[in-house]
């Protein structure tokens, strides 16, 4: 991306402007988890003080003592992680069968199954949600981790076609059909060529498909309502929702809640937002 | 060697998941639409009611309120975010990873932090426009109806200008540079290469991404529904919203169905429209 640059000195903006703008962003971006992370190490009597101080004078990890022992919030954090790594599990399996036979294979009613599978990704989840809660309940599936991990399925599995079919698009099926005339299977050619080729693109599925279960409110709101399957951010949620708002351990639960997505995604951005590129301009 | 039907078995599973999940969900609710609870046909009964009911159309101008002012402002503040990245300067990837940030981080931790933030009496932003009296006196963002729908739109925009950002920066990144030396050579400005380089060549990105924004702003509950539930007085109401708490606040499955439909009908145009725009950009691109 910078290399053309080398060859032709080009006009850019005026530094002063690229220093200003960049210091703004940045500080647009990050002030929120600044003051979340200063917010949680204050005491109760440093949070409620006019005006707010900027530094507190004692630091104190009694609002993570709270969040981490005296709350539901470290089994909330184990029911996100199950729901969140059985559900990335499973959509993954489906959209790799699903992408290989996309990017592979011509048949009849291709185009417009592709159409389908955008289109469930673009849905509106208020006018499925309804339906799905009385099928659910008809199923015996709400409040149980499988009735979570088939919805989220909805959310996660599209895009997650999405972007492995360009992916595999673009691994020059010459390598798969030598595979083939040395008497290889179909299967055998996909786990053993393809997916190996794809790692790169599988891991960025999964980074998008597990940020995505791990951050749902709106679905979990709806089918977890028992302590045993709630997810993290109805946790949140029950904090600050109640009438008085504990605010320091709101946002020590905050970043309980923000410091796995933040890293996982920090140390991969570059697959991850290389695969989101990839998927949604490519169409 | 590419048998038909082998391809047919790779993409089964995954229909199915999707087709037991979307689609027959999307019928159910036509179903409950014209039902009422007991399961008998009511004809247009339920449309009547809840089209009756004196929230809908607040939450009809409250959605377009909403819709059109995150779009605008993620869309603009995304491609000067963009264009800004696009420069070659030290520190640029730190900056761009930081910029992502509000995008990935759960919607509810942005809107409880949000709240903290915009709490009138010890929240910093109030403190942030008393102390050097921007504002005279703290204003009650969150309970005031003339500010409420705004700082919704704020937060709204905070979230998702970075996805914006980004999608524009890979399309600005791959505008061949003959375009550029071409616009040198003529001797054009910065910003005349932003308005008749960057900007015509991204188009398509931009358009595709407001599309996208209009539907994910018409799908966006966790940020209004986590702060104010639709309040106060409804000012922050919008229909998806008002299907989810007519649905599950006051258990009325089919007004709240009746109502998934028309809305349905609107989401649904918009999207179709997406797929043609950028079925036509790929056409184009190739």
């Amino acid at each position: 991306m910078s290399d053309t640059t080398l060859k032709l000195k080009r006009t850019g903006l005026p530094v002063p402007l690229i220093v200003i703008g960049s210091v703004v962003l940045v500080a647009v971006c990050l002030f929120p988890f600044w003051w979340m992370g200063l917010s949680s190490i204050k005491t109760l009597r440093e949070l409620y003080t006019i005006p707010p101080i900027w530094w507190p004078s004692m630091p104190t990890l009694d609002n993570y003592y709270t969040v981490l022992f005296e709350s539901n919030i470290p089994r909330y954090f184990l029911n996100s992680v199950v729901i969140s790594l059985g559900s990335t599990f499973l959509a993954m399996m489906l959209a790799i069968f699903a992408s290989y036979g996309f990017a592979r294979f011509d048949f009849k009613g291709k185009p417009l199954l592709q159409s389908f599978v955008l289109v469930g990704q673009l849905l509106p989840t208020a006018a499925i949600i309804v339906p799905l809660f009385v099928t659910l309940r008809v199923l015996g599936l709400v409040n149980t981790y499988w009735g979570l991990i088939l919805i989220y399925m909805i959310i996660t599995l599209p895009l997650s076609v999405w972007m492995l079919t360009s992916y595999f698009r673009a691994i020059p099926v010459e390598l798969e059909e030598a595979a083939i005339i040395d008497g290889a299977s179909r299967l055998g050619v996909l786990f053993r060529i393809t997916l190996p080729l794809s790692v790169p693109g599988l891991i960025s599925v999964l980074v998008y498909a597990f940020v995505t279960t791990w951050n749902e409110f709106i679905f979990a709101l709806i089918f977890a309502t028992d302590s045993s399957v709630k997810t993290l951010p109805i946790g949140l949620a029950e904090f600050s929702t109640e009438f008085n708002t504990d605010w320091g351990a709101v946002m020590a639960a905050s970043m309980v809640m923000t410091l796995p997505i933040a890293i996982l995604f920090l140390s991969m951005q570059r697959l991850f937002v290389g695969g989101m590129t990839a998927g949604a301009t490519k169409g | 060697m590419h048998r038909k039907s082998t391809g047919y078995l790779f993409v089964l599973p995954a229909l199915l998941v999707l087709g037991l999940l979307i689609a027959y969900p999307i019928a159910y609710t036509g179903l409950l639409s014209v039902t009422d609870n007991q399961g008998n046909y009511v004809g247009l009964e339920n449309f009547r009611t809840i089209l009756a009911a004196r929230a809908t159309p607040t939450a009809f101008f409250n959605t377009l309120w909403w819709v059109a002012g995150s779009i605008i402002f993620q869309v603009i503040l995304g491609v000067l975010t963009a264009i800004l990245l696009n420069q070659n300067f030290r520190g640029r990837a730190i900056v761009r990873s930081v910029t992502l940030i509000p995008w990935v981080v759960p919607g509810i931790v942005a809107a409880t932090t949000w709240a903290w933030m915009l709490h009138t009496e010890f929240g910093i932003i109030n403190y942030m426009l008393t102390a050097p009296g921007i504002i005279d006196e703290p204003v009650g963002w969150l309970t005031n109806g003339s500010t409420v729908m705004p700082v919704m739109i704020a937060i709204n925009v905070w979230k998702m200008f970075p996805f914006v950002a980004i999608m524009v920066l890979a399309g600005l990144q791959s505008i061949p540079n003959d375009l550029y030396e071409a616009a040198r050579i003529d001797g054009a400005s910065f910003w005349e290469e932003v308005w008749y380089v960057m900007l015509p060549q991204v188009r398509p990105v931009i358009i595709a991404v407001t599309l996208l924004l209009v539907i994910w702003a018409l799908n966006h509950i966790t940020i209004i529904y986590a702060i104010t539930r639709g309040g106060p007085a409804n000012r922050t109401l919008i229909t998806p919203i008002q299907i989810f708490r007519t649905a599950f606040e006051s258990v009325q499955f089919n007004q709240a169905a009746a109502l998934s439909v028309m809305f349905f009908a609107v989401a649904i145009t918009v999207v179709f429209i997406y797929i043609r725009t950028t079925a036509a950009n790929a056409g184009a691109s190739k």
